[in-house]
């Protein structure tokens, strides 16, 4: 039988009904097994290719190639933070598409998007509650590679028979890695987003996984094809995703075309201005298209 | 007992109206889902909401609670008329839509969980109570993925009463279930009923319907076709099942009768169409002419086969 049968009405502000609605979105995170697997896929991958650059250091081959003084310096602890950064705005950006994907698409997958919307106080304040928890998991993924990454700068370092040295971190360094932790958020941004988007268009975590990935590989591809045509076609690229994020992206000052990110764009790399402009602008697309279909459109079966 | 402030109801009395649907419409393209649909749901009361698949139940479901956004009409709940996204009635309802549907890698705990976040205002304590009276407490850790049909029916009560609800709206609420649990469900919904609350039950099971529900509301292809107490719904064509020695005698004799509005040879039994009251009538007037009568039996009309003659014999939903 129901004992406590008195209901208490609160009066909520937006914030606390909010905050309220972001705890249960991060307890869904939580306990969700794919959450701890992508942010283990994500430091290996920095553990996987810290290793492999240093086996490959130790191989003398004759050639060019990228240079084994390029790839040393990468190796160098200097490097590691920045280099994190760079692999995050790749293969990072390949995870969190797929993580904010399957948040948004596991919801109609599992059809618990009819619950879930009875049981929040607005869509509106669902979705918000939604991207904020997605932001600060990715934020905090990202913040895991980057001491992963400092930890393999110094095992490489000494497996390299390298000497320790922290002189590097300045002032300026840390405040350097600071803003570039912020903009590979940024460059992160709008894949998550398209991939968060198509996951409501195609109720289904499948269309955003799919979409996401795709743009991210096809648009590499359909540059090259772009840029070797020439005239005003060669100049579209810069006003797609890759080659904007390539701007960004070589803010780490990384050696070598080790600066990451852009999916091995080979175009005219945008002006700083230019990128930071088109890529806010694909994310603010997506982001209101996302609100207004998800608002707009019937919870059906 | 006291819930939200109101009071318990006597099974049998309804009080004020909880849902009211006027002219509720809704058309997906060229098809009409749902056409003027007319309903009314009192606290206290159970009401059967039946119809044939894709009769446009779970569509009138979801146009109560706000998920789908009506072509036509309006919805009353609580008193008040809802446009757009309705929070204040929401609090006030618990419902399965179509199944139960939760996070398959979350315990059946942290599920209920994550929904009394969402509610916000919900202990822990509450939780252990409504799993407690859905007999899951003692798997509840267990992952909900992991759970039979019958177990995640028993959630999805659970759920719904995780705010005290004054509306329940149930689908199929015993699919899945083993016959004792089916039973256990079948006789909490008309005590929830009773306890202050209104419960809307979607079933394609008529016997349980018909065991448990005040009011029936039958729709077929999104028109509402009956919609009336059950017991009024039941007593139409009310019949006699005779059997006697002389059949075309009787036939005959009954003919005669004014209030003998029907007769009907299944076998050697006659059955007629009488009002309940005239049975022992029939009985006298036929011993009266020399038939003796070996068998009379009152057959009643079950929910089936009203059911079966208004939607055309289609099975339900």
């Amino acid at each position: 039988m129901v004992t406590s049968n008195v209901s208490v009405v609160k009066k909520e502000t937006f914030v606390s009904g909010l905050g309220i609605m972001i705890g249960a979105e991060f307890l869904k995170l939580r306990k969700r097994q794919m959450t701890w697997v992508l942010l283990s896929i994500l430091v290996g991958i920095i553990v996987l290719v810290n290793l492999l650059l240093l086996a490959i250091s130790k191989v003398k081959t004759p050639g060019t190639g990228i240079g084994a003084g390029n790839i040393a310096a990468l190796l160098g602890l200097q490097s590691a933070v920045p280099f994190s950064f760079s692999m995050m705005a790749s293969f990072g950006t390949v995870l969190a598409i797929i993580l904010t994907a399957s948040s948004m698409g596991g919801e109609y997958n599992w059809k618990t998007i009819r619950p879930a919307l009875v049981s929040s106080e607005s869509r509106f304040k669902f979705i918000v509650a939604k991207l904020v928890s997605l932001g600060v998991l990715i934020l905090i993924g990202m913040l895991i590679a980057v001491i992963a990454g400092f930890i393999m700068g110094l095992i490489t370092t000494g497996l390299g028979g390298n000497a320790y040295s922290f002189s590097f971190l300045t002032g300026s360094y840390v405040w350097m890695q600071f803003l570039q932790y912020w903009r590979t958020f940024y460059v992160i941004m709008p894949f998550a987003l398209l991939g968060f988007m198509m996951a409501i268009v195609g109720r289904s975590a499948m269309p955003g996984i799919a979409t996401g990935i795709g743009v991210v590989f096809l648009e590499a591809i359909i540059t090259t094809f772009m840029t070797a045509a020439g005239g005003w076609i060669a100049k579209v690229p810069a006003y797609l995703l890759n080659a904007n994020v390539t701007a960004i992206t070589a803010l780490n000052k990384l050696p070598g075309r080790f600066g990451g990110g852009g999916g091995g764009t080979d175009t005219t790399i945008p002006s700083l201005t230019h990128a930071f402009v088109i890529l806010g602008l694909y994310s603010i697309i997506f982001l209101v298209f996302s609100f207004y279909l998800f608002r707009k459109r019937d919870v059906t079966g | 007992m006291t819930i939200n402030g109101g009071t318990q109801v006597a099974p049998g009395a309804q009080g004020d109206v909880i849902l009211r649907t006027i002219g509720l419409s809704k058309s997906f393209g060229k098809l009409e889902a749902v056409k003027n649909l007319s309903i009314e749901l009192r606290r206290g009361e159970v009401f059967g909401f039946l119809g044939p698949n894709g009769a446009g139940k779970s569509t009138t479901v979801g146009m109560i609670l706000g998920l789908i956004a009506p072509t036509a009409g309006s919805v009353e709940l609580f008193g008040v008329k809802q446009d757009g996204h309705r929070w204040a009635a929401l609090r006030r309802i618990g419902a399965i839509i179509e199944e139960p549907a939760f996070y398959p890698y979350l315990s059946g705990w942290d599920n209920l969980a994550v929904l009394a976040k969402s509610i916000g205002d919900i202990p822990k304590s509450k939780i252990t109570e409504v799993l407690e009276r859905v007999t899951l407490l003692d798997r509840a850790k267990d992952q909900y993925g992991h759970y039979s049909m019958g177990m995640k029916q028993r959630l999805g009560i659970a759920s719904t009463l995780l705010r005290d609800p004054e509306l329940i709206i149930l689908d199929e609420p015993t699919n899945g279930l083993d016959p004792a649990g089916t039973k256990e469900i079948r006789d909490l919904i008309p005590k929830l009923a009773h306890e202050s609350r209104a419960v809307l039950l979607c079933s394609h099971l008529l016997h349980e319907v018909e065991m448990v529900c005040d009011h029936v509301a039958i729709v077929k292809q999104g028109i509402v076709i009956a919609n009336s107490p059950i017991k009024e719904l039941l007593s139409h064509g009310n019949l006699l099942q005779i059997r006697v020695n002389d059949v075309e005698k009787a036939t005959i004799i009954l003919r005669g009768i004014s209030w003998v509005k029907s007769i009907k040879k299944e076998d050697d039994y006659l059955v007629l169409d009488i009002p309940s009251e005239r049975s022992a009538e029939v009985n006298m007037a036929l011993v009266q002419k020399g038939i003796m009568v070996s068998e009379l039996v009152n057959r009643t009309s079950s929910l089936e086969s009203v059911f079966l003659q208004l939607t055309g014999g289609t099975s339900g939903d």
